[in-house]
């Protein structure tokens, strides 16, 4: 049986309603996920904390790739031992819905795993939300990252048991 | 006391108490609140006189003196920074994540969030007095690429422009189906100053953009549009020094500006300008740009992708744009260059740029950031 929901303060409120299309983004960062963001955070967090993982470590893994890609000025360049990454910045930067200080630049980073044959993109605003705030985007947003996905094409180590 | 009675005693009562609160609130709002008029005194010459009680970045807009703001105002982005010379209280918590302690230090203060309750003395840049809001009518839109159009603006009011070529300006994207509230973004001019009465960009779409998503999905021609400008201090510095100009994608739009001025004032000085692009669909403007090797007296285009296809058929230079730079330079005496694009593009080109001796101070550019 799931958990209770958790009850979602004032301040949760107003960071959600900054996560609705149009206001940092065109589409947002929710989908069309109908839970509360408390909700959506707890559960992703659970699972991460299931996989004995935290969400520091996934950002961690991400930034990696993403530092070894910028080699490439826009291109794809090659990440061993057996990755492609390409890292596009565009001009311009963007707040975080948390309220986080400061601002993330607009890059797109594109991981393409050669062994497993998988892909996967995400941008700088992701590796914020993530290694900061454990956020990974709402159920049916276009960028939602989910976590399995990410550990395996990323090939983020599990601790052994 | 029949029930009823007793009932309509108690909303009675409930509603002339909350009559004299609310007169009480007015009262309070218009004299407790009412800072009356107070005076912004700018980089110790200029005096504005305007309403109390207000935002200064607001205040100073109409005033007709514009801070840069990407949000318009709503503190989500920490451009509309001013130093303040007069004492104006504790920062705000909403300031706070935008100051760092360096700029504490300058009384550096965030101004949309400033309400300005008494007189105040501020310092801003002298090139942000040449600041103006500009009515355009969008005279074309035109596919550059699969993902980058040039927009070209005329302006209706004012009808004139004045700018440094190499400038960019603040676009304003308005309330549209997707946004409730009007945002602004940055993008270079790549028209050259003589042609005063209109601005063209050259704009990239950018996923799950604001803006762009705008432009190139709804934008029309004969639309009107809300501009503000000019900004930045990226241009070309009166030497006789040999240019080399860097750039890609849509990092093009000021270094155009740049040529067309040097072409239009007969420059004579050397300038090779490097243009990284993966393939020959992302290579615009080359005939325009070989056309300028004809116009220009000392000047040298050099493209060079990085992944050209097969069918592009492409003879040029290959390979990354600083690897190319690289096998360029063969001296780095009286140089300077201009460069515009990534910060990452940027970084590696002014690291090839040293390691063939053009000293730092000489090399001047435009980050995407």
């Amino acid at each position: 049986m799931g958990a209770s929901p958790m009850k979602q303060t004032v301040q949760m409120r107003e960071i959600q309603d900054k996560m609705k299309p149009g206001v940092i983004t065109r589409d947002g960062f929710l989908g069309t996920d109908s839970r509360n963001l408390i909700d959506i955070l707890t559960e992703d967090d659970a699972e991460v904390k299931r996989l004995n993982l935290s969400h520091v470590q996934i950002a961690q893994r991400m930034r990696e790739l993403r530092d070894a890609g910028k080699n490439g000025l826009g291109d794809f360049t090659s990440v061993p031992p057996h990755f492609e990454v390409r890292v596009d910045m565009v001009r311009g930067k963007l707040p975080c819905p948390f309220g986080h200080p400061g601002l993330i630049q607009k890059t797109n980073i594109q991981v393409k795993n050669l062994e497993k044959k998988r892909e996967i993109t995400f941008t700088d605003m992701h590796i914020h939300m993530i290694g900061e705030h454990g956020f990974y985007e709402g159920k049916g947003s276009p960028f939602r990252l989910e976590i399995r996905d990410l550990i395996e094409t990323l090939e983020i180590e599990l601790p052994e048991e | 006391m029949a029930p009823l009675a007793q009932l309509l005693i108690g909303i009675g009562a409930i509603s002339a108490v909350t009559t004299v609160l609310a007169v009480i609130m007015v009262i309070a709002d218009a004299t407790i609140a009412n800072y009356g008029d107070v005076q912004i005194k700018i980089n110790d010459e200029k005096e504005v006189t305007v309403e109390g009680g207000k935002p200064l970045l607001g205040s100073l807009m109409e005033e007709k003196i514009f801070i840069p703001s990407a949000c318009g105002g709503r503190g989500s982005c920490g451009m509309c920074k001013v130093k303040v010379i007069s004492d104006v209280g504790d920062y705000l918590p909403t300031e706070l994540p935008w100051i760092s302690e360096e700029e504490k230090a300058q009384n550096i203060r965030l101004s949309c969030q400033l309400k300005l309750k008494k007189d105040i003395a501020i310092q801003i840049p002298e090139e942000l007095f040449n600041v103006r809001e500009y009515e355009c009518e969008v005279a074309s839109l035109v596919d550059l690429t699969y993902d980058i159009k040039q927009i070209i603006l005329r302006l209706k009011e004012p009808a004139e422009i004045k700018f440094k070529a190499g400038q960019y300006i603040q676009f304003q994207v308005p309330e549209y189906e997707l946004t409730s509230e009007s945002v602004y973004r940055a993008y270079s001019m790549a028209s050259q100053p003589s042609r005063k009465n209109e601005v063209e960009l050259e704009i990239r779409l950018v996923p799950n953009g604001i803006c762009t998503t705008y432009i190139f999905e709804h934008l029309k021609e004969g639309d009107t549009v809300t501009i503000n400008g000019p900004y930045g201090d990226f241009h070309l510095r009166d030497t006789d020094a040999r240019i080399i100009f860097i750039a890609g994608g849509s990092g093009n739009a000021p270094i155009k500006s740049i040529l067309y001025s040097m072409m239009e004032t007969n420059n004579t000085r050397e300038a090779l300008y490097f243009f990284g692009a993966r393939a020959v669909r992302d290579l615009f403007l080359f005939d325009e740009m070989k056309e300028l090797e004809k116009n220009l007296a000392n000047f040298r285009y050099i493209p060079a992708l990085s992944e050209p296809l097969p069918e592009d058929n492409w003879k040029g230079e290959t390979g990354l744009i600083t690897d190319v730079l690289d096998r360029h330079i063969n001296s780095a005496e009286n140089t300077e260059a201009y460069l515009c694009g990534s910060p990452g593009m940027i970084d590696a080109a002014v690291s090839v740029l040293t390691k063939n001796g053009i000293p730092e101070e000489k090399i001047y550019y435009d980050k995407f950031a």
